[in-house]
């Protein structure tokens, strides 16, 4: 979403700039030179297709529709844009310290895949919540969720996390031989 | 009798700022702000989607079906502004260029490259020892390099050259003890930095990443 609204700003901001500069072009042309249709835009041609339809005909709805949707678009952007960083406990007052949701995933990944009954692992990390999925052999000892937990916690312990993220182990075991 | 006539020089120290703005300057120098453009964003988005709204309900008739039939220009519209045309062309050029300058300050806005101030140290009267950004990057992304579980550093110059501030990049090894390092860097880069600068304080983004294994050769 951050890079959506890179994209998405500049153009808007020529789009706004683009619609003033027209604005200006056309009028002052039509109070220069009274007979004109319009320069760049034919807005007498569009003032007459407006003038002859209604707020009740088609094709108002399917572009009023269209442009309610480009508008939430642009909210859900502009409100999912946000950093997603990991905050940690600075020593000084004079420094902030993050890290990104990747980052944690992967050390938390690292510690779950040491284990020999883990098969695979996925992590899905955030500042509020870490979340892992195993893929365990079929051999492997009951508590293993237990020990993952545990495990995933003391690493969480380890770091200056300025919130502790909750933790889900989900533990699912591979069928066949080692 | 002699009488000594030198002002006694009683050096101050600079004033060190609070903890709250310092707080603040660091908080800032993690990234580029995007806030504006976030905001922008979600209130022309807010116009359209109550544009669009607005007139799906009334295409429905829920404001009335008379009003529902009426042309999209609506002859109220075209008489008014038939009746002092001069005033209304004074509005519409006012507010294109209203628009065209509030699009283009948005567009620089969003393309400016961000700043990398120079430090300004005070020489004395008559004097400025202007410290080049690259130089400080340079300085602090090779000391804190050279920090225990530290792989790369990588440092840059953010805010303005009256309230400069650090954003340094550090690239640790999996073993890393996170505190230790961060309380290194504060101890021994940025206290240095501050040394050498004569700054009494410099606010320091510390963005923490690892350092990816290099992959085993395929071929022995």
């Amino acid at each position: 979403m951050r890079a959506a609204l890179r994209v998405l700003a500049p153009l808007l901001g020529l789009a706004l700039a683009a619609a003033g500069v027209l604005v200006v072009i056309e009028v002052v042309a039509a109070w220069v030179l009274p007979d004109t249709v319009g320069l760049l835009v034919p807005w007498r041609a569009w003032g007459v297709t407006l003038a002859n339809l209604s707020w009740n005909e088609n094709p108002v709805p399917g572009i009023a529709i269209g442009v309610g949707v480009a508008g939430l678009l642009l909210i859900i952007v502009g409100l999912a844009a946000r950093r997603g960083d990991v905050r940690l406990e600075a020593p000084t007052t004079a420094m902030t310290v993050t890290t990104s949701p990747r980052v944690l995933a992967r050390l938390v990944g690292t510690r779950v895949r040491a284990s020999d009954d883990v098969l695979s692992a996925s992590v899905s990390a955030s500042a509020r919540r870490v979340a892992v999925a195993v893929l365990a052999w079929h051999d492997a000892p009951p508590d293993l969720r237990e020990v993952i937990v545990g495990g995933v916690k003391e690493l969480l312990d380890a770091l200056p996390l300025r919130r502790r993220p909750r933790v889900a182990v989900s533990v699912r075991k591979q069928e066949g031989v080692r | 009798m002699s009488v000594d006539l030198t002002k006694s020089h009683q050096t101050l120290p600079a004033p060190r700022p609070t903890d709250a703005r310092l707080r603040r300057r660091s908080r800032s120098a993690v990234a580029r702000s995007a806030t504006g453009d976030r905001w922008l964003l979600v209130l022309i988005g807010l116009v359209l989607l109550a544009v669009g709204v607005g007139v799906t309900l009334l295409y429905y008739g829920v404001f009335g079906s008379s009003r529902a039939a009426r042309p999209l220009l609506d002859p109220i519209i075209v008489v008014t502004v038939a009746t002092d045309p001069v005033l209304w062309r004074v509005i519409a050029i006012a507010g294109g260029i209203v628009l065209a300058l509030l699009g283009l300050i948005w567009v620089a806005r969003s393309v400016r490259p961000e700043p990398r101030p120079d430090v300004v140290l005070d020489g004395g009267p008559n004097t400025t020892i202007v410290v080049s950004s690259g130089a400080v990057a340079e300085a602090v992304a090779t000391q804190a390099a050279t920090l225990p579980s530290v792989a790369r550093a990588r440092a840059r110059t953010v805010g303005s050259t009256a309230a400069p501030a650090l954003r340094v990049t550090l690239w640790l090894t999996d073993d890393a003890d996170v505190r230790a390092v961060l309380h290194r860097l504060d101890e021994e880069v940025l206290a240095t930095v501050c040394s050498a600068l004569d700054l009494s304080a410099l606010p320091m983004a510390v963005r923490l990443e690892v350092e990816r294994p290099h992959p085993a050769p395929r071929v022995a």
